[in-house]
């Protein structure tokens, strides 16, 4: 049977989306066992050391009450099925995870949509530039800075902008995305998030600018450039029409697979940030051993990474005729 | 259509970003008053939580049954309110009256009580109170331990009777540590999970303040509670911020109070200048625990000879360790030095002495002494890399290990040979029960045994401070005897307050993870 175009991309479509059902539950399997492995007994972080030698009886409760004392297949299953309900379970502190994450999701998505959004604006641009004036003093000051924007740990540049501008000259707060009693929740909203999406958006900045640049580069090495160079196209032309457009493509992809690492790297920021989205829901959940928070936590990192991938190939196969969608 | 498929997927992806950008406003946030963020701050005192060690999640207000912070205690009270020693009260919500023989408790509850939401506060809820406390599992081990001894509560009218089945002399000032919690409010909540209440995000509370605004992961602000019957704070407003990291929130002005032991954050708080540190004597243990044997009968042979567990003691310089700490005194028992209770015994640090007391008690120099500890902070590692060094010297082969989780690996697994831990004690009878036979952690390490036992009920049975301390001075020569455990020193904790408070005159802070008299109405915005 012959399938057209549209009908082997909704195959090819949702052949991708299935196969992410059994990544999940394997990534779901690892995490849950790897926890497990850790040896990590949760009611120790749950109770103190005073509470656990004085009121056993409570604590044995408390661990039955929690599934804790169940075989840890039987524990696993049980977790997936609550998950299949869609309501996601409980932490081990007694809150909803589904009620957890609506709040903290959209927390980190604005950090990572907007460092994602300032990035690729500003690395593409100064990648093209860097590229049409190479050797020039934006291509020099462009380079340096990639350098350093990759070489700089994160956190560590985080640190750096709360001192200087939180602390040193209280221009934006250190902690929290929200202040008590703000009149404006859209300017507050700037000066809260400005530091940590500038601490995200330097490192993805220096990642982008080197790889349009040479994205860019080798395309304006290219014959049909010079074809088109000869036609007597006016240069600004050639830079977008013929150059930028297909350096454009392969950039794209890479800015597609930052998404999960924005969203991965927030768990860091987060904390230095005392920012409360899903990155810092998973370090308190980590040091509080709370498993089924970050179990969630993990998937959903996870799931970004595989619905992430799943666009580039869906990107791919739309702009690169050669990909083949198969029968 | 390829093209068509593009633009579709494109704008479903931008979409996709932006739709999801933003928070959501909590349909449940009260609204707030309309000033200016920086006003509204200027007008506020302001606190901090830490969600980073552990003591509070940034989804609710922590709850004060296990430790008091400032904001619960501005919301919470307790029967009695205790001085800065912790041992002397007076009535709060209640007076009291105790029998001779120590066993029975009148307490009469103050008449015309109203929690914050207009329903009145009697005897009804603190018999809740104890009895859900009863069942608690996150709750502080002084109420387990206290609340133990209660046979019988009786209500007539506004007055509480209390039976014991044995004396405690400590009941009263852990009452006044005892939050009373409305039980009209949470008379249906699971007591094994009580502080994951959804009542903590919008409690209903006894104290001066009652919840005005809770932003979860950010803040909540509270405000003056309007049946409040005693004198009504000269500050109107309060705003307690979850951070992660108490040192960055001082140094950008989000903090007001503060309390810490650490080096690095007296340090960086008295670097500040915006504050007035307060320096507070409290019972912060910070000890070692040799591991010998287990209820279950295995038994670590190296450390089972007391002269090898007093020589590795002297074998390191505790005077040198307690350098690291700003406020540290060294301790050789569970009594401080500076108590008229101290027994005068001390061990004293000679290396040599200590290797050839090692050698003279067939100590195997070949193996390798394993030390475990779980405080991750620098200041800790220090001080496990300086003991090491120390019993190197001695002659041992030593090995450290930083425990993720040291209450299973100290009393569980127990790979070790000496361990290190903290303790921050209401009272000296805390550091004691350790040493019960019954107690569910350390028994796996000191083999049940039940030589202090009689002495431990003596000592919470004892209400004359004469008897208190010839008990204490015995159980302070048994110790001394057998080495279980041994106290390297007190950390003393600083108690920080923003410079653009005034505070009345005769304020005296007590151990900040507990509840005092600080004649709070009186404080002031400067």
């Amino acid at each position: 049977m012959c399938l057209n175009w549209s009908e082997k991309m909704l195959k090819f479509v949702i052949k991708k989306l299935l196969l992410m059902i059994p990544m999940l539950l394997l990534i779901s399997m690892i995490v849950f066992f790897g926890l497990q492995l850790t040896g990590i007994d949760p009611l120790n972080f749950m109770v103190s050391p005073e509470t656990l030698s004085a009121n056993a009886g409570n604590i044995d409760a408390l661990r039955e009450s929690l599934g804790l004392n169940a075989p840890l297949i039987v524990q696993y299953f049980r977790w997936l099925g609550i998950c299949l309900t869609g309501n996601l379970g409980y932490s081990f502190s007694g809150a909803p995870i589904a009620e957890t994450i609506a709040v903290r999701l959209p927390y980190t998505l604005e950090l990572a949509g907007y460092s994602l959004i300032l990035s690729a604006v500003i690395g593409i641009g100064i990648g093209l530039i860097s590229a049409i004036r190479q050797n020039g003093i934006v291509d020099y000051a462009g380079r340096i800075f990639a350098v350093l924007g990759q070489a700089v740990p994160q956190f560590l540049v985080g640190i750096i902008l709360i001192q200087v501008f939180s602390i040193q000259l209280g221009w934006f707060p250190a902690a929290n995305r929200v202040s008590p009693g703000a009149a404006n929740p859209f300017w507050d909203g700037f000066l809260h998030l400005f530091l940590p999406v500038m601490t995200l958006t330097i490192g993805m900045v220096a990642v982008l600018m080197r790889y349009a640049r040479n994205t860019m580069l080798d395309v304006l090495k290219s014959d049909y450039i010079k074809t088109a160079r000869s036609k007597g196209i006016p240069e600004w032309k050639v830079y977008l029409k013929h150059g930028f457009r297909n350096a454009l493509k392969p950039v794209l992809v890479i800015t597609m697979f930052r998404i999960p690492m924005l969203i991965g790297g927030s768990v860091v920021i987060e904390s230095v940030f005392s920012y409360p989205g899903i990155g810092l829901t998973m370090t308190n959940a980590i040091t509080s051993g709370d498993y089924p928070v970050v179990l969630i936590t993990t998937l959903i990192i996870a799931a970004a990474m595989l619905i992430c991938s799943f666009m580039v190939d869906v990107l791919n196969a739309l702009l690169d005729p050669r990909v083949r969608l198969g029968e | 259509m390829k093209k068509v498929f593009a633009f579709l997927m494109s704008v479903v992806m931008a979409l996709g970003v932006f739709a999801s950008c933003g928070p959501q406003q909590d349909s449940d946030s009260s609204e707030n008053s309309g000033t200016s963020a920086p006003e509204f701050e200027e007008s506020s005192l302001k606190l901090v939580l830490s969600t980073a060690d552990g003591s509070s999640t940034d989804d609710r207000i922590p709850t004060p049954w296990y430790n008091r912070n400032m904001a619960t205690n501005l919301m919470f009270r307790s029967l009695f309110i205790a001085d800065s020693t912790l041992t002397s009260v007076k009535p709060d919500l209640a007076d009291y009256t105790i029998s001779d023989d120590g066993l029975i408790y009148e307490i009469t509850v103050k008449d015309g009580l109203k929690w914050s939401d207009g329903e009145p506060l009697t005897a009804e809820d603190v018999v809740f109170s104890i009895k859900t406390a009863q069942k608690a599992a996150s709750i502080n081990a002084i109420y387990t331990s206290a609340f133990a001894k209660i046979t019988d509560m009786v209500v007539e009218g506004n007055i509480l009777t209390i039976k014991l089945a044995e004396p405690y002399a400590s009941m009263v000032d852990v009452l006044a540590q005892f939050a009373i919690l409305p039980k009209h409010v949470l008379k249906d909540s699971d007591p094994l999970t009580i502080d994951s209440d959804p009542f903590w995000q919008h409690p209903v509370t006894s104290g001066f303040y009652t919840i005005d605004e809770f932003k979860v992961g950010n803040y909540f602000t509270l405000k003056p509670n309007e049946y409040y019957e005693g004198e009504p704070p000269k500050i109107k407003k309060v705003t307690v911020s979850f951070v992660t990291d108490y040192v960055t929130a001082a140094q950008s002005g989000i903090a007001d109070y503060l309390h810490g032991n650490a080096t690095d954050i007296v340090e960086a708080l008295r670097k500040t200048q915006k504050y007035t540190a307060y320096e507070v004597d409290v019972l912060f243990y910070k000890y070692f625990i040799f591991n010998m044997k287990g209820i279950d009968g295995k038994e670590n042979a190296a450390m089972q000879n007391v002269a090898v567990r007093k020589a590795i003691i002297e074998a390191i310089d505790r005077a040198a360790l307690t350098l690291l700490y700003p406020n540290a005194s060294v301790l050789n028992s569970g009594v401080p030095d500076s108590y008229d209770a101290y027994n005068g015994f001390s061990y004293q640090f000679d290396a040599e002495q200590a290797k050839e007391d090692l050698k003279a008690a067939g100590y195997d120099f070949n193996r390798t002494f394993k030390i475990c500890y779980y405080n991750n902070d620098q200041t800790s590692t220090d001080l496990i890399n300086i003991v090491a060094y120390y019993l190197g010297q001695a002659g041992l082969k030593v090995e450290t290990t930083l425990s993720n989780d040291g209450t299973t690996d100290l009393f569980t697994t127990r790979d070790y040979d000496l361990g290190f831990k903290g303790k921050s004690a209401f009272s000296i009878e805390e550091w004691y029960t350790e040493y019960l036979s019954s107690d569910a952690l350390f028994a796996n390490i000191f083999g049940g045994d039940t030589a202090f036992d009689e002495l431990v009920a003596e000592l919470f049975a004892a209400t004359e401070e004469e008897k208190r301390s010839e008990v204490l001075r015995q159980l302070q020569a048994l110790e001394q005897e057998k080495v279980y455990k041994v106290p390297v020193f007190t950390v003393g904790t600083y108690v920080f307050v923003s410079n653009r408070l005034k505070l009345p005159q005769d304020v005296r802070f007590c151990n900040p993870l507990y509840s005092c008299d600080l004649n709070f109405s009186n404080w002031e915005i400067a």
